[in-house]
């Protein structure tokens, strides 16, 4: 203490070291506060502990269902690799003419592969597709034409109806299938989940406010005196605000980590029926997880849903507090 | 130091607090402000402080225009001045250190430095020895002087006291006195309202007599 400079003559460097402790001593309240509203936090633990849960609760729901649509969303993506376009010929193509119009089709640009399947090929396909290995043995004549699959390279919709649409107008093809519509349906339907899941998300973020806003409001009730004090000898907003603030944050924290905690153990509960679901329509299916960057993200957003919580909440009830 | 010019209050409309308030208190200077309750001690003191703008008139105290300071302003305005309230005010849940300490830690001053001159302050009220204890563990009179205490830690150029010996006996009350006279020589203004004539009159400094909001004597010192 003793190199303090005395204010008088050292005016400027009194002014600038003044400044960094003012800064140090903030730091300092700043991490006071953090620990003194945790402590109080954890003197009422099944409280704050309900508080938390509620978040959890309320994190939860738009977080899993965020995490359904993007397994979909991978499911959508490997199906629409596998999307083909079937060009159907005249029944009365040979197959020299057949091979002449493969050609044709194999030197489109945006045609990756090709396949030419021949009526016998096409009618086991069938048998084998439908189970029905004896009906069509009966039959005298096969009656299928040649047909030619084809990969696009470019899979989205509106290029495939434009190849379609040109193969169908080649000499010899009777008719182009492209079984769109059912990915397209997928496709709208993840769509509409993605939306529902930002709608609820809004909608839970703002049940986390009032949640913490509650709970704040409270709090701030039962220190009414104390903050009539510390404003009568000269506290400013900012430091009334701030162990409120903290506390919002630290029930945000502690409800994002409640909601990771219960979407593990959710996940695990459903991981054994869903992996045999998956199973028995041949598909290979991980149940999804939110991995470090997701629950990075979901844990940021409830402390800070927490704090903005404790904020309005705060600030909403200082206008109303009035030093007697 | 404090300036009352034409100054009314008026609460609800009607009822007038404070009227026709016109005085004027130099640095330095030590005054009681006396009077019956409902006098209007409470209602000046509470404009001093803004708590309360003047419904009409001009309070200046400091240099500053207390109708023209800004909202964000007024905290930074009651550090300057050291408040004694009759019913302490001290906070139940924490040391009478840290009590102390609080208008230190609300500017925001380095823990060591608050430390030394909250041991300093509660040195000079005779309290040194129970920094640790909870208020609730101190009689009136030591409630009172924590009180105290926490109004000049930050060494105010103006100390207001609002009743201050209001439930204490007469010697705890000339003990109070005392202190603030100590402050008072070592420059601070003071300003004491009471009721206590008795223990005032001996004390010979200027005194503001309030009968129904009106100044109706200001009695130089004797």
């Amino acid at each position: 203490m003793t190199s303090t400079p005395p204010p008088q003559r050292r005016g400027a460097r009194t002014q600038q070291s003044r400044f960094s402790s003012r800064l140090e001593s903030w730091k300092l309240h700043h991490r006071a506060m953090a620990i003194d509203s945790l402590r109080r936090l954890l003197r009422h633990p099944l409280g704050s502990l309900l508080t938390m849960l509620a978040i959890a609760i309320a994190l939860m729901l738009p977080a899993g269902l965020w995490l359904t649509l993007d397994s979909v969303r991978g499911l959508d993506a490997e199906l629409t690799q596998s999307a083909t376009l079937t060009v159907y010929l005249d029944s009365t193509v040979d197959s020299a003419e057949a091979e002449r119009i493969h050609q044709a089709v194999m030197a489109q640009p945006e045609v990756i592969e090709t396949r030419l399947i021949d009526a016998d090929e096409g009618l086991q396909e069938l048998q084998q597709s439908l189970g029905l290995d004896d009906t069509l043995v009966g039959l005298d004549e096969n009656p299928l034409p040649f047909s030619i699959v084809v990969h696009p390279d470019d899979v989205s919709p509106q290029t495939m109806q434009a190849t379609a649409d040109y193969f169908a107008g080649m000499a010899g093809v009777d008719e182009v299938r492209l079984d769109l519509a059912w990915v397209e349906r997928l496709r709208q339907i993840t769509e509409l989940g993605n939306r529902i899941a930002l709608g609820l998300g809004v909608l839970f973020g703002l049940g986390v406010l009032l949640i913490v806003g509650n709970t704040i409001r409270l709090a701030v009730e039962s220190r009414r005196r104390e903050i009539e004090v510390v404003m009568l000898i000269g506290a400013t907003h900012a430091f009334v605000r701030r162990p409120f603030l903290y506390s919002g944050a630290w029930y945000g924290l502690g409800g994002g980590v409640l909601a990771l905690l219960l979407l593990g153990l959710g996940g695990q509960w459903l991981a054994l029926p869903v992996t045999s679901l998956a199973q028995s329509y041949g598909a290979d299916f991980t149940m999804p997880s939110l991995g470090l960057g997701g629950s990075t993200i979901l844990l940021f957003c409830s402390t800070l849903f927490g704090w903005l919580g404790a904020w309005l909440a705060v600030s909403r009830h200082l206008s109303s507090i009035k030093p007697e | 130091m404090i300036d009352f010019e034409h100054v009314a209050k008026r609460y609800g409309g009607r009822f007038e607090a404070l009227a026709h308030l016109n005085f004027r208190v130099d640095r330095g200077e030590m005054v009681f402000l006396t009077g019956h309750s409902g006098a209007g001690k409470s209602s000046l003191l509470r404009l001093i402080m803004r708590l309360e703008k003047p419904s009409r008139g001009r309070v200046v105290v400091a240099g500053h225009d207390l109708a023209k300071l800004h909202s964000s302003m007024i905290p930074f305005y009651r550090r300057q001045i050291g408040v004694v309230f009759q019913d302490h005010q001290l906070l139940f849940d924490r040391s009478i250190f840290h009590n102390v300490a609080l208008p230190l830690e609300i500017q925001g001053m380095e823990p060591r430095d608050a430390a030394r001159r909250t041991r300093a302050a509660l040195d000079k009220v005779g309290l040194l020895h129970r920094e640790k204890a909870l208020p609730i563990e101190l009689s009136g009179g030591e409630q009172q002087r924590v009180g105290i205490a926490r109004a000049v830690v930050n060494k105010p150029a103006l100390l207001l006291a609002d009743e201050p010996t209001g439930n204490l006996d007469p010697q705890l009350s000339a003990d109070i006195m005392a202190l603030f006279e100590d402050f008072n020589r070592i420059g601070t203004t003071v300003m004491v309202a009471s009721h206590d004539l008795a223990l005032i009159a001996r004390l010979r400094h200027r005194m503001l007599r309030l009968h129904e909001g009106r100044l109706v004597a200001d009695e130089g010192i004797q």
